[in-house]
């Protein structure tokens, strides 16, 4: 009996000592060494200007981050036609909701995502960066060595299919088969499923992260559009709190944002 | 519904505080959406008057600890009986960022709410401040805005 147990406690042994020589190859750590270190919360500008009791900002501009889209003559003529129609305005604007019942899709899409009013996680590793949105959505940008699928195996998806790779401590991503729509939070552009992205990810001081972003549309556009959003990290909470969105109070009646009393 | 005067007081102010005067620009797309005079994670402040601020005094009926909005309902007293006024705050991440917790408010607290009323003169408003009884404001001080 005595001799039998001995013989499971070396067994146990034995597996877990296999457990151990499976962790990190020397490879990959090195591979991990040689990554910046992105570790953390961060959020985007306009998260940091709406973070108060009233979840308002009363200064802040969205601004334009692109400048004007680079439309071609026919998307020009539909831009203006939006700019110029009162109704279309006042009905946007009453109805605008960024999650809930009446959100549309394109809030939870990329490049959206990447300047919407969220706190977000990055993670770095040798194969892959996430970017994980409070919202819920999660960026997969592949870093080892992959392309994109090929045309059978693609379709338009609201984040896109993302590849990338280092250049130095600067992320460089490629990004395609984002579905037809608006790209930016508040719409002022609309790209093709053919538009294709390219990003460039970096620190610029240790609590500050860049992503320069061009977008191409053969469809739509006469010339790349390049914008650049900045990230601070988040310092005081320790976790990423989920924003779950089941309790919106914000009926659209008749065109109308309203308040429900309950 | 009729407020109460001597529960609730009007003031025309802008975002600084300093008086302003009405816009008289026409609606458009872009200057709607992108230089709109409140931005919020939501949605969009055009159902509130920013250019105006209420000040309730009442009890609290509930404190909704929710997304994407918190809500503070609010009993403030008028001649006819107490009206429910429902006040719109942050999301929960905002407001615990901002040094508010689910047990911040609780039912029968009297407290001094600030809000950009409704602009269909219904008993609801956007948050602007809050102070408790002893006249100490509620959560952290307001960070100061990106520009």
């Amino acid at each position: 009996m005595r001799r039998s147990s001995q013989l499971v406690a070396a067994a146990v042994l034995a597996v877990a000592a296999t457990h151990a020589a499976a962790g990190n190859s020397a490879k990959r750590v090195q591979a991990f060494a040689r990554l910046p270190d992105w570790t953390g919360l961060w959020e985007t500008e306009l998260s940091k200007s709406i973070t108060n009791a009233a979840g308002r900002s009363e200064v802040f501009s969205l601004g334009n981050l692109g400048g004007h889209p680079p439309y071609n003559p026919e998307w020009e003529q539909k831009y203006q036609a939006a700019l110029t129609d009162p109704v279309a305005a006042e009905k946007q604007a009453n109805s605008f909701k960024g999650c809930g019942v009446g959100s549309p899709e394109y809030i939870r899409s990329f490049p959206n995502i990447m300047e919407a009013p969220m706190v977000f996680q990055v993670v770095v590793t040798p194969e892959e960066t996430l970017f994980v949105m409070d919202h819920g959505e999660v960026r997969h940008i592949y870093t080892d060595g992959r392309h994109h699928p090929g045309k059978d195996d693609l379709w338009p998806t609201p984040l896109g299919d993302s590849v990338g790779h280092w250049k130095g401590q600067t992320l460089v991503v490629d990004t395609v088969a984002r579905t037809a729509g608006p790209v930016s939070i508040f719409g002022t552009g609309e790209v093709s499923e053919q538009a294709h992205f390219s990003e460039k990810v970096r620190l610029t001081d240790k609590d500050t992260l860049e992503d320069e972003l061009t977008i191409e549309d053969p469809v739509r556009f006469v010339r790349p559009w390049t914008m650049k959003v900045h990230y601070s990290r988040v310092r005081d909470i320790d976790r990423l709190i989920p924003y779950d969105c089941e309790a919106d109070r914000n009926p659209v009646i008749d065109g109308k944002l309203t308040i429900s009393p309950k | 519904m009729t407020n109460s005067a001597s529960k609730m007081r009007l003031e025309l102010t802008g975002p600084t505080g300093k008086a302003m005067k009405p816009s008289k620009r026409p609606l458009a797309l872009v200057a709607t959406l992108l230089t709109a005079a409140t931005a919020s994670g939501h949605h969009s402040g055009a159902m509130f008057d920013s250019q105006k601020t209420l000040t309730l005094e009442g009890s609290v009926k509930a404190f909704q600890w929710s997304n994407p909005h918190c809500w503070i309902q609010l009993l403030v007293p008028s001649a006819g009986g107490p009206v429910e006024w429902s006040v719109e705050m942050g999301s929960t991440t905002e407001l615990y960022r901002s040094g508010w917790r689910p047990r911040t408010l609780k039912p029968g607290d009297k407290v001094t709410v600030v809000v950009h009323p409704v602009r269909d003169q219904s008993p609801g408003g956007a948050f602007v401040s809050a102070a408790g009884p002893d006249g100490k404001p509620l959560g952290l001080p307001k960070k100061v805005d990106a520009s």
